[in-house]
């Protein structure tokens, strides 16, 4: 019972995140407008367009490697219309919560990146309808962790030493010192934002796919793509072991030797190019 | 792929993206450099240029497979994570050249 309540009080404080002070503004701009339930395509692309910087990031983004549409896309609009709304919509969070992760996590933003080619990668090779929306998944997969060590500085400060001292992964130590993981964190988020459940899924379970009733391919892609990037040890996530893998999501996929060289190869580019993405 | 300054360009480089000035390509994808070429693009406003080949490795090859080590030590033994740890081998060694 003192846990339940622990849960939701720990649950009401993520989601007012976006009435902290020290919020960049965008972030708080992005978190307020996703949260309408209905929201347009025009009045996304009217924000973006607002914001020169916010227009050029996002170009950037949708141009570059990790969306497939190289030196194509000129226009916020045109992106969209690409893209889709939910990618879009992932895609303003990923690049506002980049400062962040910046700020926070030496790495971190390289590994979200770094998961979100090796997504795309597999998604593609499942032939799925929309590979974009799996590799938003995996972009924005640990944006828990970002919103956490906002709030709870302290204790996920704990949580970290604690992982390193005791060699232990860092999902492990926060449940010791926090009511919910970052993963947790992240499934809360994403529904505060009105993501589909196929996406909420995805995030929220990428450290137990076999939990994904809706979604389990999905969020099978999300935990493998996690643990490539982590297996060849690009960007930082909080500690420096490979989880094991779940070994039905593992089997759901079946790469091959070359598929799984293949990611590791576009992993490796991704690393080289994270820096520029601020 | 990598990603080089201007001051390290040399002639037989090959780009590997093409290089861009705002929407203009002034050299396109798998253009080889030539001297004249090299001294052209350093005297543009431009900090980097991506070319083929494989990035240069910050740290040593020993090093990078200790860390692979470390970072499998818990997860050896359980399933599927021998083959990978295998394959993430083969692909370290290739970077440094075999």
């Amino acid at each position: 019972m003192a846990d339940n309540i622990q849960l939701q009080k720990m649950r009401a404080k993520v989601e007012g995140f976006n009435t902290l002070p020290t919020l960049p503004s965008t972030l708080r701009q992005i978190s307020v407008m996703l949260e309408k339930p209905r929201l347009t395509m025009d009045e996304i692309a009217r924000f973006v367009s607002n914001d020169p910087a916010l227009t050029t990031k996002v170009l950037k983004m949708v141009n570059s490697a990790a969306y497939g549409f190289p030196g194509r896309i000129s226009s916020v609009s045109h992106a969209i219309m690409l893209l889709g709304l939910n990618v879009i919509r992932g895609l303003l969070l990923g690049i506002s919560v980049f400062e962040l992760m910046q700020k926070n996590m030496a790495g971190l933003w390289e590994h979200s990146l770094a998961c979100a080619v090796a997504a795309r990668y597999i998604a593609q090779q499942k032939k799925m309808k929309e590979p974009e929306e799996v590799s938003i998944c995996a972009l924005l997969h640990d944006i828990g962790k970002a919103i956490v060590m906002l709030q709870y500085p302290s204790e996920y400060e704990q949580s970290l030493q604690e992982a390193k001292n005791r060699d232990i992964c860092l999902y492990k130590a926060e449940k010791k010192y926090l009511a919910a993981t970052h993963a947790e964190v992240g499934l809360w988020l994403a529904q505060k934002w009105q993501f589909p459940t196929n996406l909420v899924e995805a995030i929220g379970f990428h450290h137990q796919p076999q939990s994904a009733n809706l979604a389990p391919l999905e969020t099978a892609i999300v935990h493998v793509s996690d643990i490539l990037v982590r297996a060849r040890g690009v960007g930082f996530a909080g500690d420096s072991f490979v989880p094991a893998v779940q070994p039905a999501a593992w089997e759901m996929l079946g790469l091959s030797d070359e598929d799984i060289k293949n990611i590791l190869i576009q992993v490796e580019e991704t690393a080289s190019m994270a820096g520029e993405e601020a | 792929m990598r990603r080089i300054t201007i001051d390290k360009l040399e002639p037989g480089m090959i780009l590997a993206k093409p290089l861009m000035r705002g929407t203009m390509v002034i050299l396109g994808e798998g253009t080889q450099l030539t001297d004249a070429w090299v001294s052209r693009i350093e005297d543009m406003e431009i900090d980097h240029l991506f070319i083929e080949g494989s990035p240069e490795q910050a740290i040593p090859k020993e090093e990078a497979l200790a860390q692979l080590d470390a970072r499998f030590k818990h997860v050896e033994d359980q399933p599927h994570m021998k083959f990978l740890k295998k394959i993430v081998r083969e692909h370290i060694e290739g970077l440094y050249g075999g």
